[in-house]
Formats: C-alpha cells, sequence, structure tokens
C-alpha cells in the first residue's frame, strides 16, 4: 500500500472513531478528545524531530513540556508588586551573583592550569558561592513566599496574553535543552536518556519546591484565557442568536416553556463546544505551522545531513560535518517544539500543576505515539498521536467493560471478580506497553514508516 | 568529650547507619544494572520495576509461609521465601529476554533500540505487578525489629543521643556483603564468570574463542533478576513494599551506576553508596551536630542545611550531571563506553 | 416528530437522565483510582457508593442511584477533565462525587462542572483557594477548608504551652496549604517553628527528612500528611530513631490503621480531624462494616459518603433531577432547620423530604455549609490514649 493511501486511511480512522465519539458519546468529549490530540501531534513532532531525524532518546519530554508550562504562568499572570517590594531584588540580585559565580568557575577552570590549587580554587568558589548566595536568597524567598500565601505568595508574571506564552515555553525549553545538550551529547546514547530522565525530575521538583516562581504545589488556577468563556456566551445575545440560528430545526419543533428550557439547555451545550472549537482552531493553526516546517526542513539539504548523521555518524563525521554540533541543533529544536505544545497544554487546562507532570504521562507516551505513528514521519507522528491519545483516554472505559466482560462468569461476590474490576484502571498501562513492544517488534517503521530518498 | 560522643552518636544514627543500608540497597541493583550494561550492552528502564516484580512474589510468598505458620525466629520469614522468588523472577527475566530482547540481538539492532524496548517492558511489568498485588503500600516485615534500640541506647550509655539499628538495616548490610563476595567469586574464579568478562570485554574476540553468547546472557539474566529480587526484598523489609516507590527507585540506581563508571562491578557498589550518602549528607541539617561540636557562642542561627530534604532525590542526578561533566567514565573507569 | 425526538435526546443527554427511562439514575464518581492516592480511592469510592446503595429504589418515586466512576488521576488535569467531560456529557450524571485533589478539583469544576451547571461535591479537596473560586454556586466540598485548621492546631498548642515545633508535610496543595496557614496562626501567637521541611509521599525512606527534622531542635512534630502515605513513614522512622516521641496529627493522619501499624508509642499524639461529635461518625463506621467494606476508617471515606448522600437529598428535595434543581436543594438538605440525619437513616430522610419535610443532613462528618458551600469547620480534638483516639473537646 503506497504511503499515501496509508496516510488517508489512518486520518480517516481518526475521523470515524471522534465522529462515533460525538454520536455516541457526545460532541464535547469528541472534540475535548480532539484538542489534546491536536496538543500532543505538536508535542510528537517535537520528539520525532529528535528521535526520528537523530536518533536522539530524550526521555525528558515531561521536563520540556512542564517549561511550557511555566511560561504560561509567567506570561499570563498579573504581576504581584507586594511580592516584588518584598523580595524581587533579593531574587534578582541572588540570580546576578549565580551569573557571577558561574563566570568565576569558567574562568578559574579555563585560566588556572590544572593541579591542586585549581581544584581547591574551585572547591572554595563553589562553596563560598554557594552560601552568599543563599543568604541573599533565603530571605528574599520568605519574605515573597509570607505575601498572601493563600492566594498568591509569589512574584506574578507580565499580565500579558497567554498566546505569547506558547513563543516563551518553545525558549524556555530551547535554552534548557541546550544546557543539557552540552553537558550528555557527544557521549553514549543511553547517557542522554538518562540524563534527560534526571533532568525532567529535577525541572519537576524545582517548579514543586520553588513557590516564589509558580506557587509550587499551591498550584496556580484561573489563568487568562485565548478565548471566550463559556458563562459568558450564555449570557451573550448574540451567542444566543447564533443558537437560534443553528439549532433553528430543533427549536421549531417545540414551544412556549418547553422552548426555553430546550434553548437554556442548547445554549449551556453550544458554548462550550463554542469554547473548544476556538481552541482546535488555535491549535490546528499551530500544528499546521510546526508540521509544515518540519516538513520542509526533512526535505531540505539539512534535513539529508542530518539523517545521513543518524545513519552514519562515522561517515558523515569523515565528510567534515560536526556531528554535536547538529545533535545539539536538533536536540533543542525538537525540545523547543514539545515546549509550545506544553504551554498550549496548561492554556487548555487553565492552570499550572506541577504535580501533575508524570513520566508515564508526559515522556513514555508521547514516545509510544512516535513509535506507533512511524518515527521519522511527520505525518506518522502526528498520526500515532492522534490514535494513541485516542486509546488513551477511551481505555479507561474500555478496560473496564473489557473486565466486565471478563469476569462475568465470575459469581457476584466472588473475591477474584473484585479484584479484577478494581484492577482495571492498569489497563492503560497494559495497553501502552504491549502495543510499543509489538510495532516495535513487528513493523518497527510504524504505521507510516519513513520515506526514504528512492520512493 | 561527652559532646563529642554525643555528636559522633547523632551522626551514626541519622547519616551513618541509614546510609549505609540504603547505599547497600542501591548498590545490589546498580550491580544488575551495570551487569546487564556490559553484557547486553543497554540501560535497562525496566530494571526498578523487575525489583518490584520479584518482591512481590517474595511478599506474596511470605504471606503464604505466615498462614501456614512458618517463621525464622527473629529473622524475617522473608528470608525463606526469597530463594523462591528469586527463580520465579530469574524465569520471568528470562522469558522476556526471549519475547523482546533476544530479536534485537538477532537483527543488531543500535543499543538505543533496546533501551526503548526495555521501557516498554518496563510498562508491561508496572501494570502485572498492580494487577496482581494493587498500588497500594505492603507490610512483610516481622521477626525482631531492633537490634539497639534508640531509647535503650540512651538509658545504657547515659548520653544525650541515641542510637538506633534496624534488624533490616544489619540484614541489608550482612547480605549485600555476602552476595557481592559471593558474585566477585564467580565473576573471577569460575569459567563461566570469566567467559562473561570476557564477553564484556571483546564480544568478538570471546565468540571466536567459544564462549557461547546464549549461556553468557542467561546467566547475566538470572544473576541481574537475583540481585534485583534480593535488593528490592530487603528495601521492602527496610522499608516498606509499594510499586510506585520501585519505579523511582530506577532514578538513583542510574546514578549510581554510571557515578561508579558503567560496566564496572566494583564502580556499581562504590556508586550505591556515594548516591546514598550524598543524598543523605548534603540534606541533613547540620545545626544540631555543630552545636555539640563547636564552642556554645558559635550557636548558630540557621538550620546549616545545604540543600532541603525537598531536594533529596535530585541530589543524585546533579551527582550523575557532575561526573558526566567532569569524568564521563565515572570514578572508576567503566568497561564499556 | 423527528425533531422532536431530536431535541428531546439533546435534552436527556444534558439535563442528566431527567428524560431517560428505567429506574436509574447516574451519579458520577471521579476520584484518583491511578496516581499517588490511588490507595485512597477505592475506599473512598466504596464510601460514596453505599450511600447510593442505601438508598436504592427509594429515590424519586423508586428510583435508583447507580454510581460511574472516573478516574481524575489526581495529578493530571487534562485526564481528568476528559473523565469529567464524558461523565457529563455522555453518561449524563446528575451531579459528581469529586474530585479528590484540589488541583485536579479546580480544573474540572472551571471547565467542565461549573460551564455545564452541574454540582461537584467534593469530599477531600481542601485547598484554600478552593473558597474563592468562581462556582456559581455549583461546588461544594464536604471537608473544610485547610485554613482554619490551621488556626485550631496553633490555639491548641498554644493551650497547652508548646511554642516549638518541627513540621512535616506532604509536598502537594493539601500540605501546603495547611502548613501556611498554621504557620502563620502559631508565629502571630507567638510559637515559633523550628523547620518546616516537605516530604513526597510514597518514598518509604524518610530518614534524611527525619534527620533534617530532628537537627532543628523542637520536641514535637507536626506531621501534615496521609495516615497510609509518607506521613506513616515519617512518624515510624521519627520514632525508630528517637528522633521525636511527641506528635500532632492533621486531619489525614487520623486513622485507627496509624496506630494499628506504630503501636503503643503513639499515645499522648494530638490531633485534630474535622467534625463536631462521634455520634456521626461512629454510626458511619457501622453502616460501612455492616456492609461489609474493606475499611470503615479510611480518610475522607466519611466525606466521600456525605459527599453522595448530600446529592441524593437534594434530588429528593427538588423532587427532580435536574441539575440546577439539584444545586438550588443542596445548602436547604445540608443545614438546618430540619430533622437530624445520621449515616444509615437515608431512607427515612427521603421520606421525610418526600412528605414535604425538611432535614439537616448531620451524616458521618457532621456536616454544615457555609455560604460558600464548604463544610463550617468545626474540628474535634483527639489524643491517643491506650491505642486510640479519644475527643478531648471540640473547637
Amino acid at each position: 500500500m503506497s504511503q499515501t493511501l496509508r496516510a488517508i486511511i489512518g486520518f480517516a480512522v481518526i475521523a470515524v472513531l471522534i465522529f462515533l465519539v460525538g454520536q455516541n458519546q457526545s460532541w464535547n468529549v469528541a472534540l475535548a478528545i480532539l484538542n489534546l490530540c491536536l496538543i500532543s501531534a505538536v508535542m510528537a513532532l517535537g520528539v520525532n524531530i529528535q528521535w526520528g531525524y537523530a536518533g536522539l532518546f530524550n526521555v525528558g519530554i515531561m521536563g520540556f513540556a512542564a517549561l511550557g508550562g511555566v511560561a504560561a504562568v509567567l506570561v499570563s499572570q498579573p504581576i504581584v508588586t507586594t511580592a516584588w517590594s518584598a523580595g524581587g531584588g533579593g531574587i534578582l540580585l541572588s540570580g546576578l551573583a549565580v551569573l557571577v559565580l558561574v563566570g568565576l568557575i569558567l574562568l578559574v577552570s579555563r585560566r588556572m592550569s590544572s593541579g591542586w590549587l585549581k581544584s581547591l580554587t574551585l572547591v572554595v568558589l563553589v562553596i563560598g558561592g554557594y552560601i552568599v548566595i543563599r543568604s541573599i536568597y533565603d530571605p528574599a524567598v520568605n519574605a515573597i513566599e509570607a505575601d498572601n500565601p493563600a492566594k498568591s505568595g509569589f512574584l506574578g508574571g507580565l499580565g500579558l496574553p497567554i498566546l505569547f506564552s506558547w513563543l516563551i515555553g518553545g525558549v524556555f525549553a530551547a535554552g534548557v535543552a541546550w544546557l543539557i545538550g552540552k553537558v550528555a551529547l557527544g557521549l553514549r546514547s543511553d547517557y542522554l536518556a538518562i540524563a534527560t530522565l534526571g533532568i525532567s525530575e529535577i525541572l519537576i521538583a524545582i517548579m514543586k519546591n520553588e513557590d516564589w516562581l509558580t506557587r509550587g504545589v499551591k498550584n496556580v488556577t484561573g489563568l487568562s484565557r485565548p478565548v471566550p468563556y463559556e458563562l459568558d456566551l450564555q449570557t451573550s445575545e448574540r451567542f444566543l442568536g447564533w443558537v437560534e440560528w443553528f439549532y433553528a430545526d430543533q427549536l421549531a419543533a417545540v414551544s412556549g416553556d418547553e422552548r426555553a428550557q430546550v434553548l437554556r439547555a442548547l445554549t449551556v451545550e453550544g458554548s462550550s463546544l463554542f469554547v473548544k472549537l476556538c481552541y482546535s482552531g488555535l491549535f490546528s493553526v499551530v500544528l499546521i505551522i510546526v508540521l509544515s516546517l518540519c516538513v520542509m526542513a526533512l526535505a531540505s539539504p539539512w534535513g539529508r545531513m542530518i539523517r545521513a548523521i543518524r545513519d552514519n555518524e562515522i561517515s558523515a563525521a569523515a565528510m567534515g560535518k560536526n556531528v554535536t554540533r547538529r545533535h545539539l541543533q536538533i536536540f533543542v529544536l525538537g525540545s523547543a517544539v514539545v515546549g509550545i505544545a506544553g504551554a498550549m497544554l496548561t492554556t487548555l487546562d487553565g492552570q499550572f500543576t506541577p504535580s501533575s507532570y508524570q513520566p508515564l504521562r508526559f515522556t513514555f507516551l508521547i514516545w509510544v505515539m512516535v513509535i506507533v505513528g512511524g518515527s521519522g514521519n511527520n505525518l506518522g507522528a502526528v498520526l500515532g498521536a492522534f490514535l494513541i491519545w485516542f486509546v488513551w483516554i477511551e481505555a479507561e472505559p474500555a478496560g473496564n467493560w473489557l473486565m466486565d466482560v471478563i469476569t462475568s462468569g465470575l459469581d457476584e461476590d466472588s473475591g477474584l471478580r473484585k479484584h479484577l474490576l478494581d484492577s482495571s484502571q492498569h489497563m492503560r498501562l497494559l495497553t501502552m506497553g504491549l502495543v510499543m513492544l509489538l510495532v516495535m517488534r513487528f513493523s518497527p517503521g510504524g504505521i507510516l514508516p519513513e520515506r526514504t530518498g528512492k520512493n | 568529650m561527652i559532646d563529642f560522643l554525643n555528636a559522633l552518636v547523632l551522626f551514626a544514627n541519622f547519616v551513618f547507619v541509614p546510609g549505609l543500608a540504603y547505599g547497600s540497597q542501591l548498590a545490589l541493583g546498580a550491580l544488575g544494572i551495570t551487569l546487564l550494561y556490559s553484557i547486553l550492552r543497554f540501560a535497562n528502564f525496566a530494571h526498578g520495576d523487575l525489583m518490584a516484580f520479584g518482591t512481590m512474589f517474595v511478599v506474596l510468598l511470605t504471606w503464604w509461609f505466615q498462614s501456614l505458620g512458618l517463621s525464622l525466629g527473629p529473622l524475617p520469614t522473608a528470608l525463606l521465601a526469597l530463594p523462591i522468588g528469586v527463580a520465579i523472577t530469574a524465569v520471568f527475566a528470562l522469558l522476556t529476554d526471549r519475547l523482546v530482547y533476544q530479536h534485537y540481538r538477532k537483527v543488531k539492532a543500535p543499543p538505543i533500540r533496546m533501551v526503548m524496548a526495555s521501557v516498554g517492558v518496563m510498562f508491561l511489568m508496572n501494570a502485572i505487578v498492580r494487577f496482581i498485588i494493587g498500588p497500594n503500600d505492603q507490610n512483610f516485615f516481622d521477626g525482631q525489629r531492633f537490634l539497639i534500640k534508640a531509647r535503650a541506647f540512651k538509658k545504657a550509655t547515659g548520653l544525650n543521643e541515641g542510637l538506633a539499628i534496624k534488624a533490616s538495616q544489619m540484614l541489608t548490610v550482612v547480605v549485600a556483603i555476602l552476595l557481592v563476595a559471593a558474585l566477585f567469586w564467580f565473576l573471577n574464579r569460575t569459567r563461566t564468570g570469566k567467559s562473561m568478562r570476557a564477553f564484556s570485554d571483546n564480544e568478538d574476540l570471546a565468540l571466536l574463542s567459544g564462549i557461547s553468547p546464549q549461556k553468557v546472557v542467561m546467566v547475566t539474566w538470572i544473576i541481574a533478576a537475583g540481585l534485583a529480587t534480593i535488593a528490592g526484598t530487603l528495601y521492602g523489609l527496610d522499608k516498606s513494599f509499594k510499586p510506585f516507590t520501585y519505579f523511582q527507585l530506577l532514578l538513583p540506581m542510574f546514578a549510581a551506576a554510571i557515578v561508579g563508571g558503567v560496566g564496572n562491578p566494583v564502580g556499581a557498589i562504590l556508586g550505591g553508596f556515594v548516591v546514598a550518602f550524598s543524598e543523605v549528607t548534603v540534606t541533613y541539617a547540620y545545626k544540631k551536630l555543630f552545636t555539640y561540636l563547636a564552642p556554645q557562642q558559635w550557636a548558630p542561627e540557621g538550620l546549616m542545611q545545604l540543600l532541603s530534604t525537598d531536594y533529596k532525590f535530585a541530589v543524585s542526578f546533579i551527582i550523575l550531571v557532575v561526573v558526566l561533566l567532569v569524568r564521563p567514565t565515572g570514578l572508576l573507569k567503566g568497561k564499556v563506553i | 416528530m423527528k425533531k422532536f425526538l431530536l431535541a428531546s435526546t439533546i435534552m436527556a443527554g444534558l439535563t442528566g437522565a431527567a428524560f431517560a427511562d428505567g429506574h436509574e439514575l447516574k451519579m458520577g464518581v471521579i476520584l484518583g483510582f491511578t496516581g499517588p492516592i490511588e490507595s485512597l480511592t477505592p475506599d473512598m469510592a466504596s464510601a460514596a457508593e453505599l450511600a447510593m446503595k442505601e438508598t436504592a429504589g427509594e429515590v424519586l418515586d423508586g428510583k435508583t442511584i447507580v454510581s460511574v466512576r472516573g478516574d481524575s488521576t489526581c495529578t493530571d488535569a487534562a485526564a481528568a477533565t476528559a473523565a469529567a467531560e464524558r461523565l457529563i456529557t455522555s453518561d449524563g450524571v446528575v451531579g459528581i462525587m469529586g474530585a479528590d485533589c484540589s488541583g485536579v478539583t479546580t480544573a474540572i469544576a472551571n471547565n467542565v462542572g461549573i460551564p455545564n451547571g452541574v454540582v461537584m461535591v467534593s469530599p477531600s479537596a481542601t485547598s484554600p483557594a478552593l473558597s474563592t473560586i468562581e462556582d456559581k454556586g455549583f461546588f461544594f466540598r464536604t471537608a473544610p477548608s485547610d485554613a482554619r485548621q490551621g488556626q485550631v492546631l496553633a490555639d491548641i498548642l498554644k493551650d497547652k504551652g508548646i511554642t516549638n515545633v518541627a513540621v512535616t508535610f506532604t509536598n502537594n496543595d493539601y500540605g501546603k496549604g495547611l502548613e501556611a496557614s498554621f504557620k502563620a496562626a502559631f508565629e502571630a501567637s507567638g510559637g515559633k517553628v523550628a523547620i518546616s521541611a516537605a516530604h513526597e509521599d510514597g518514598k518509604a525512606d524518610y530518614s534524611a527528612e527525619v534527620g533534617a527534622l530532628a537537627a532543628a531542635g523542637a520536641e514535637h512534630l507536626a506531621v501534615f500528611g496521609y495516615v497510609d502515605q509518607g506521613g506513616k513513614g515519617i512518624i515510624q522512622t521519627s520514632l525508630d530513631t528517637g528522633a521525636f516521641e511527641k506528635f500532632i496529627l492533621a486531619d489525614g493522619m487520623i486513622g485507627e490503621s496509624l496506630i494499628a501499624a506504630i503501636g503503643e508509642d503513639l499515645n499522648g499524639t494530638i490531633g485534630t480531624l474535622p467534625g463536631s461529635e462521634s455520634a456521626g461518625a461512629a454510626k458511619f463506621k457501622e453502616v460501612a462494616s455492616a456492609a461489609g467494606l474493606a475499611k470503615n476508617d479510611g480518610p475522607f471515606m466519611p466525606e466521600s459518603y456525605d459527599a453522595a448522600a448530600l446529592m441524593i437529598l437534594a434530588m429528593q428535595a427538588a423532587g427532580s433531577s435536574d441539575r440546577a434543581a439539584i444545586q438550588s436543594n443542596m445548602m436547604g438538605v445540608a443545614n438546618a432547620p430540619g430533622e437530624k440525619i445520621l449515616p444509615g437513616e437515608l431512607v427515612k430522610a427521603l421520606g421525610i423530604l418526600k412528605s414535604g419535610g425538611q432535614v439537616d443532613y448531620e451524616g458521618a462528618s457532621n456536616v454544615t455549609f457555609t455560604d460558600v458551600g464548604e463544610a463550617a469547620g468545626s474540628y474535634k480534638e483527639l489524643v491517643v490514649k491506650g491505642g486510640k483516639f479519644e475527643t478531648v473537646k471540640i473547637r
């Protein structure tokens, strides 16, 4: 079967599945699934850039997605002036001190000749600098966190529209990726995996514990939205007009009190559908932009060079290509895309909850998407994201149903039946693991395998 | 003098003894990771869940033995169940190798493929463990809990500070020493062990000299599964068994293996203790210790804590990153780079 | 005709099962069945389902409430929102018992519950921030805000003359929120928090945390965590190492299982728990045991039972399963005037409501809603004596 046909069939299947959900469950559920499919697709594209183009195994997707979330908070939240006057200066000063310290350390490690004197200077610098920084930083943090801790207790953000954060999220993720890449690229490929896994955990730990930045585990809720609020729509005359127009058929069938009741119900449903559609539109725009950039990049000379490096590092290096530098570039780019998706996700959620970043959901699930879809193939990654997110969401009801069927022969009160029913929630893990292993083993190219030069 | 003794006991109680036990548990896990790494040449992400899997069987068997009335007196019943648990886990590990990893060896896939496959295995095992025993905390320790109790120690010595040593901590250290000794004897003195080392040093050469790769791989999995089960059981006895916790142990174990030098068994042990002790020492608040040691007027205002305990588990990764930056081969040179 | 059918199908999907036939009405139970508090939630869910079972065939002229479970994952706002979306728009639940953790609860309320006009009653989201969300009157909780508990704990310590404590809290919005409110109240009354350190749940090894806590030099340790999670580990490690012998516990730590696990070393421990008298709680234990539940005193089990019971009663009081009607009757059934209702007396309450009477649901956790729809927050001061939690007085 040709690639194009496969792609068309794949996306048609998704469309049918979402349509079925809309018909059988509800259109709100269907659109909610679609929105997360779109975000997942952007995230999967980011992973695909790293894995599919360059063979970099990044197990820290979670951390980059969370950085996007931080950006959403820092961009959209209003500035908290009381907190700034309480400890903003201290934070800035300690940030400056960190930069100075890093500069000194770099200077010493570059300029001084090796020997015990150099080691001693470095140790003294690190310990001394640490103590100095802590003595500036700690009081500032305490002052900020004591400022109305139940509702605020952080510095706030810039008060800009949240859409800006999608870009900033990418920038944040790119910056951190650059640092990690500097450390771990150029070493064995597994080291990048382990380093990214570790650093993503540290990032989450920082977000959970540095309350002055994003309120830590107290979460930031009620982020501003790029789209209208349902409740505003429900009271807006114009929206009511739209609902009456759109559902004219249904409304014509009823009258009087009943009509008012139906109209109210339709308005509630319509408002939340409308909001979701707005999000779908925004996400689709981002997805299309990222996807077309990816497709163009992959087809360009640059893309061919990257794939050449992936397929044979040694010969690419012999041809004068700087492998580590290209890897760094790819790693930064892919992470930036993940950061954008992370900011989009936080925008959709309307809140930032650091403890929601779990590796199973944010790292490994995305990986399954890329592997199933077809690593190295942009459209494949998108398709994989749609399919796997759908499975991930519907695995829960399906798991419940399956367990019910399996255990239906057992006695109503049987301990085993109860145990199995209680365990049906773990179906998700099992499904994801199995899908991943089976695809890797029997169809390593995924649904849409990478196109090689010839076809 | 009394102050000095108090400080010493304080340090032993809060830093040294817990660090020693935790370090031994990490070391055993890291040994398994490093062995797999040097023979099969991939980082096994499913190792934490392999530990959980093995421990689960030990827990289930322990309960069964307890219901039969079997016990080891002052020692935990789990020790009785351990050999059977190891056997089951080894069979399971061999099965995953057969069904999953063997294929990638056959097609000579790059190691990163194996790493990814191990991620899939991790998902599966995670689910299986939760299906069978559930996600909850399980306590399966029985027998005598303490060798020395803090209160008894205070009374006996007249010091301000107490020292507590749990039976499980002692057990951990003793078992770890025995196990490591046995492992090194095996690697250095037996034919199979030597062929494993040869295989790890140079695969092609080992194959040429007639070493059977199937056998080497099989033995490696059996040893790794055994180490994982024993480490998991000791950890569970010392603390408690919870599947999610074992997943999280993966990260410090990796750190330990890399810090020590991947592929180097001595390094794995060293790494285990480095990670464990740095977690404890960096997050310990030295205020009290300092108060004992320094003159009265120097008594510190703050807690003298280098890093808040919130970042306890970040410590191992900071070490990891520093080692990768400064000495990517690990403290002791790893064999496989 | 076809158009009419279409319209009424939409209606049925929207206003719950008001138009659905059969004798079953669905109620959503959204809790974190997977994730960090997965060991608490099955018991909470069965407590809520107990209330539905108790009223089977008695609600609104012979209807039965059945539960539809959804997984909040406790942490993943996206998954929780999706589950809630499915329950509300597809299953057409009449109301939602949940969610559990404050973060996902806020997400569900803001993104799905409030926009769709569905009543949510959370049994365990205690973050002070939830008092002020714009809920249009649709969000309730049977657990009081932690702002109050922190004050109560500080008062108790002041009365006992304890002025220097070490505090450890579970690292989530519950623990952190409670710690902040306790610290503020305690320091205002002249106390000193020697050290305040978070602990992550599910770590199993807490020697580093305990070491740091002990080093601060306080004699008492206040533990704001979960009874079968990190909190238990902290207490166990503290006793094992001789770091602390005197503990102060917040509501998440109160449970017989703690005493069962720790033993007599816990004697003398002080604690607080929402509620004003033990009659309802004791009754709940009876009912739960009689119904064969696995546990009868898990954290937030009474609150879960009450959350479900309140919605059932409000439905009966409204005489309809319309979501808005349920919302407008929630306050009425929860608060005075009316006959006091304890666990196990739901059928009686339904009867009273059917005949036009009024009820004041006390339930297992002594529910009284404040004007923002959360439990008012009277607390029991507890002390462990002879291996049991005993109520000293009500605050």
